[in-house]
């Protein structure tokens, strides 16, 4: 067999080649068989390729083994670090600042930025990590390598290295080489992550950075919902993620007086809306996502909760957009004590969506006069439940207690009217200005030394992660005026966490185990603490946020207090609040824990606050298909002798599930449960627990694989009584599966189980 | 017995409530061709290679006809002859899912064939490609053989009957379907048309449940009369399955033919065995082959999938949910 070089060549294709390129990267990855790569490689290839496709199967064949053995996955990703490295070297960049100036000159690269590192290009060459590459995951390199690095704008060769990369990001943030070089080497080791659009953008020509953009529901008239569409495009197009408020907007029936006919209602606006967030591109980096925000005493509430449906009208479907609740406390409690709920149109009672607390329960009930229609408010709650189960949307957040907790609503006449596309961020808007938020998160599991948590390295990387946080603020390009109205004034970050579950498994702690609770709570007053103190150090230097005298902090109310939690660390809490009483804070809202969908991949880690939702699966993406296998369980299999091809099946059968291999200690399986095993109820209070050191909120997600409204209708009202401003996802699992093709299939008289007795031959 | 010949519609008592209870869980799958998004692919498959684009042009021509044929042989065959109204309604359920199947694939023939012509030629592949040409025959010879029989009155009818069934089951929606499925998955594996394969996945997992459910009438024909699955029939099943994995495999022989990187010939010939045999197994017969499965991205097929919704819409919801709110429940 034969292959095509670069230059045209044909050349005969050579096993011991190949095991070559791979023994070049096994020197700490014992478990891995070259030649095995090799020759599988070789038998997937065709007469005639090329080199490059070459290179590519033998990357592919080693991601493929991953369920075998997880070393190929460290394998697979440094053999793409190779593919890209040549790829880079073959348009001759040597160098991490010769990569800059070929990017600048393609129009990538920002002139600062470019600047900035042409002077200073011997330091800057000289941070790069040549090791750099090794930490990486095959997922989190594959990811990297078709998404976030630049790629030349007509051949699409990328034109950066992973580390380049980093060092570009940091370069785009940094005042000096020192402080370029102390972040790139954070961000390096995978102990903190900015949030995506900060990696995609910081450097470039266009810096927009923020993740989370939180549009207040357009005025009750044409222009303004159309000024409200062409926000979100511009918003979406450089990657943010849109919470859009609906419920000013007159429902169904309602008169217009301009042309004395009736309102067709919120849906057909929203699917508008819908259209346009499918047809922004993010660079094709991935699709625009937005979230729509409703009041439940919107008339239109029944029909907004059946968007997601995927039977029905589709004029009147909306499959790109996210849907949420912002319930007020009073639905809940009518739920709880079975009573009416009116449904009221808001050209009835244009007040609604700026109340919150007692003024909003007095505005209800006498908006109630004016009712448009009056429904049981237990059978609205079970349409909220149905909507869950059937979507997993229709998330579940909590409109009073966020507003009543918030640094934000200090002042009257500032409210929150939503969340945004993931319902960890939580910040006052109106018609002018439209919330901003940027995110970083901690991995946790990366702050771990001998056996416990090393809080000093956690404080030092708290204390980096919110200079640059706040750093963005300054150098952000807001897509929209309104975006630029409201940043400055408020300067507010969202500081997350991820890999809880890496640490939990480390320290071999069950998720719901007390010694669980209390360590995720710790930490979290520990990055609130230090964030604070972070934060009133740079109030020192820079002043506090132009409106800081609106906030409850600057009345000496911090959130915890106002939650009425009891912190541990009580003389640090006194010194720090002293100080912001001195100095203010830099940063209105500090915490927020974001999902990390991706970011998560790229430093390898669980993700947020997560409990790890299987022990063996797959992910989907647009860089395809990756087995995900639970590196802490292999190891623990493998000291037992038990990591063998029969067990591996068994737990592919169980879809990722451990708990019927009888050959594993009962607490060794209960620390391995999977999120559908563990009981919700603790996922609750967990999230309750560490909620006071969280400012602004937390995308909590909730797992039952056969919902049922019963089950979902107890969780959501404990989640709301426990104190929860949000929550997120309900996850279900499929009600049935394909056929497994792989796993050995049960012969007969194995299939006689009594779940089945009638097909059952032997039985008969 | 479940073939006696007639027009059972007495629900209660139940005779075979597990075929309702497929029929419920079929019902909890609903899915529509709406929710599948299209549009990203048009830009990977100009991405493709040649020998790629070939290879997906003939895998749509081949999915263009597949599940009509199945419907087909569903109506004329399958739905007169298992007597049993639980058992109808699952195949009524069953019909459905192919009509949205063949949607589906007309969506997508219209969204990636552009030019009229073509399209044309796509639709009429039976026709006009040999190597799905053969594979319509081998279809319609066991269509035709029950053809004329309106009732299973003797052993016979009932063997040629089960024949039938189990090559619907075992040869082309376990068979043709699956090696069809191994091309979109290989695809998707290279993250390329994301859109099929969203699409696939759901027809998979439809194709799954059919194939468990004509698997089901085997084995409760099998129960109820055990003397009709004899040696004679085992042979007749397995050379059926060789029968199948030859017009496959020279259907692959087609798609492969300009060398696709990472899915050589022998591979798929391998696979195509593996599956037959696993077929085998289900009925209860030797192995045929003794192969294994060369391709990995078919186990990712087996493991549960996490989607994040930046990435593409996730497919794992209940349709089906019931109950009633209440406050003390165990979650």
């Amino acid at each position: 067999m034969q292959v095509r070089k670069r230059n045209g060549d044909l050349e005969t294709v050579d096993v011991n080649k190949i095991v070559k390129a791979v023994e070049r990267w096994v020197s700490d990855l014992d478990e891995v068989d070259p030649l095995r790569v090799a020759t599988k490689t070789i038998s997937g290839l065709y007469d005639g390729a090329t080199t490059a496709e070459l290179d590519k199967l033998s990357i592919q064949t080693a991601a493929e083994l991953i369920g075998e053995e997880p070393q190929y996955s460290k394998l697979a990703a440094r053999l793409l670090a190779a593919y890209v490295d040549k790829e880079v070297r073959l348009q001759e960049v040597a160098s991490f600042s010769q990569s800059i100036r070929y990017a600048h000159q393609q129009g990538l690269i920002g002139d600062e930025t470019a600047t900035f590192v042409r002077r200073n290009a011997r330091k800057l060459d000289d941070a790069i990590d040549l090791d750099g590459d090794l930490r990486f995951e095959y997922f989190g390199l594959r990811t990297v390598a078709d998404r976030y690095l630049l790629r030349h704008p007509r051949s699409r060769l990328v034109v950066e290295t992973p580390q380049y990369w980093l060092l570009r990001v940091a370069c785009g943030l940094s005042a000096t080489p020192a402080e370029a070089i102390g972040f790139y080497k954070l961000m390096s080791s995978l102990a903190y992550l900015p949030s995506s659009p900060t990696l995609f953008n910081s450097g470039t020509r266009h810096t927009q950075m923020s993740s989370c953009f939180l549009v207040d529901s357009p005025s009750d008239e044409l222009d303004s919902i159309y000024e409200r569409y062409h926000q979100v495009a511009k918003l979406s197009k450089f990657s943010g993620g849109i919470g859009i408020a609906w419920s000013r907007i007159r429902g169904r029936g309602a008169l217009i007086r301009g042309t004395n006919g009736k309102s067709n209602g919120i849906v057909p606006f929203l699917k508008t809306l819908d259209a346009g967030v499918a047809a922004v591109n993010q660079g094709g980096r991935r699709k625009g996502a937005a979230c729509v925000y409703l009041e439940p005493w919107h008339p239109d509430v029944e029909e907004f909760l059946e968007l997601r449906d995927n039977t029905g009208e589709e004029s009147r479907r909306t499959h790109n957009l996210n849907l949420a609740n912002w319930i007020p406390d009073e639905f809940m409690r009518r739920v709880e004590a079975d009573e009416d709920w009116s449904l009221i149109d808001p050209s009835d009672a244009p007040e609604l969506p700026d109340l919150f607390g007692e003024a909003f329960d007095e505005a209800y009930r006498r908006a109630e006069k004016k009712a448009v229609k009056t429904v049981k408010a237990r059978d609205l709650y079970g349409r909220m439940m149905r909507t869950l189960a059937q979507t997993g949307n229709g998330w579940m957040t909590f409109k009073d207690r966020s507003n009543a907790l918030s640094n934000q609503t200090g002042a009257p006449g500032n409210t929150i009217h939503l969340s945004n596309l993931c319902t960890e961020i939580l910040e006052v808007n109106n018609d002018d200005e439209t919330a901003v938020c940027n995110l970083g998160s901690i991995n946790l599991g990366a702050h771990l030394t001998d056996g416990a948590v090393d809080w000093a390295k956690l404080r030092e990387t708290v204390r980096t992660a919110v200079v640059f946080l706040d750093r963005v603020i300054d150098i952000n390009y807001y897509p929209s005026p309104q975006a630029a109205a409201s940043n400055p004034r408020w300067r507010p970050i969202g500081l997350g966490l991820m890999g809880l579950q890496d640490a939990f498994f480390q320290l071999r702690m069950p998720f719901d185990s007390p010694e669980a609770k209390e360590l995720s709570t710790r930490v979290q007053e520990e990055v609130f603490l230090t964030a604070l103190e972070s934060s009133a150090a740079l109030a020192e230097q820079f002043g506090p946020h132009p409106s800081y005298a609106e906030t409850r902090a600057a009345n000496g109310d911090l959130h915890h207090e106002l939650w009425g939690a009891t912190p541990a660390q009580s003389e640090r809490w006194a010194a720090v609040k002293s100080r912001i009483a001195e100095h203010g804070l830099r940063n209105s809202l500090m915490i927020a824990i974001a999902p990390t969908a991706t970011i998560a991949s790229i430093a390898g880690c669980y993700e947020c606050i997560e409990p790890q939702v299987s022990n063996l699966f797959k992910r989907e993406t647009m860089s395809g298909e990756f087995l995900q296998i639970n590196s802490y369980l292999v190891r623990e299999l493998k000291a037992r002798g038990l990591w063998t091809a029969p067990i591996r099946e068994q737990i592919k059968r169980a879809e990722g599930s451990v708990q019927g291999i009888a050959e594993l200690p009962a607490e060794v399986r209960e620390l391995f449960r999977t999120a559908w095993e563990l009981p919700q109820k603790a996922l609750i209070e967990l999230a309750a627990a560490r909620a006071p050191y969280i400012d602004q909120s937390q995308s909590l997600n909730l797992f039952l694989s056969a919902p049922t409204i019963g089950k979902l209708s107890s969780m959501y009202l404990y989640a709301w009584k426990a104190g929860l401003k949000t929550t997120y996802y309900l996850r279900s699992r499929p009600a049935t599966r394909i056929q497994q093709a792989t796993v050995s299939v049960l012969s007969p008289a194995e299939a006689c189980s009594l779940e089945n007795p009638e097909s059952c031959e032997a039985c008969q | 017995m479940l073939l006696d010949p007639g027009m059972d519609l007495t629900l209660r008592p139940m005779k075979y409530p597990h075929f309702f209870d497929r029929f419920k869980d079929a019902i909890k799958n609903t899915w529509t061709v709406e929710e599948v998004d299209l549009h990203g692919d048009l830009a990977d498959l100009a991405k493709l290679s040649p020998a790629e684009q070939h290879l997906v042009s003939r895998l749509v021509a081949f999915f263009a006809t597949g599940d009509t044929i199945v419907a087909n042989n569903l109506v004329l065959n399958l739905y007169q002859h298992v007597n049993s109204p639980e058992g109808r309604l699952y195949l009524s359920r069953q019909l459905f899912e192919e009509a949205v199947h063949v949607q589906f694939y007309l969506n997508l023939l219209d969204t990636y064939v552009p030019d009229l012509g073509e399209r044309t030629a796509a639709f009429a592949a039976v026709e006009n490609i040999p190597s799905i040409a053969r594979k319509a025959e081998f279809c319609f010879k066991w269509i035709d053989s029950v053809y004329e029989l309106r009732e299973l009155k003797s052993k016979e009818d009932r063997r040629a009957f089960l024949l039938n069934v189990i090559c619907f089951a075992a040869c082309i929606e376990g068979l043709f379907f699956y090696g069809a499925f191994a091309y979109v998955y290989f695809l998707r594996s290279r993250g390329v048309l994301q859109g099929l394969a969203s699409g696939t996945n759901w027809v998979f997992r439809d194709e799954s449940m059919h194939m468990a459910f004509a698997f089901d009438v085997v084995d409760q024909v099998r129960a109820e009369e055990p003397g009709l699955f004899d040696a004679e029939m085992e042979k007749q099943v397995t050379a059926m399955l060789e029968e199948a994995v030859e017009c496959e495999v020279q259907f692959a022989e087609d798609l492969l033919e300009q060398g696709v990187s990472g899915m050589s010939l022998s591979d798929m010939r391998e696979y195509l065995q593996h599956v037959a045999d696993r077929r085998l197994a289900a009925l209860g017969i030797a192995p045929r082959y003794g192969s294994g499965n060369p391709f990995a991205f078919m186990e990712l097929q087996d493991v549960q999938e996490l989607s994040n919704f930046f990435e593409r819409r996730v497919s794992a919801y209940q349709v089906g949910v019931t109950g009633t709110v209440s406050f003390d429940d165990d979650f």
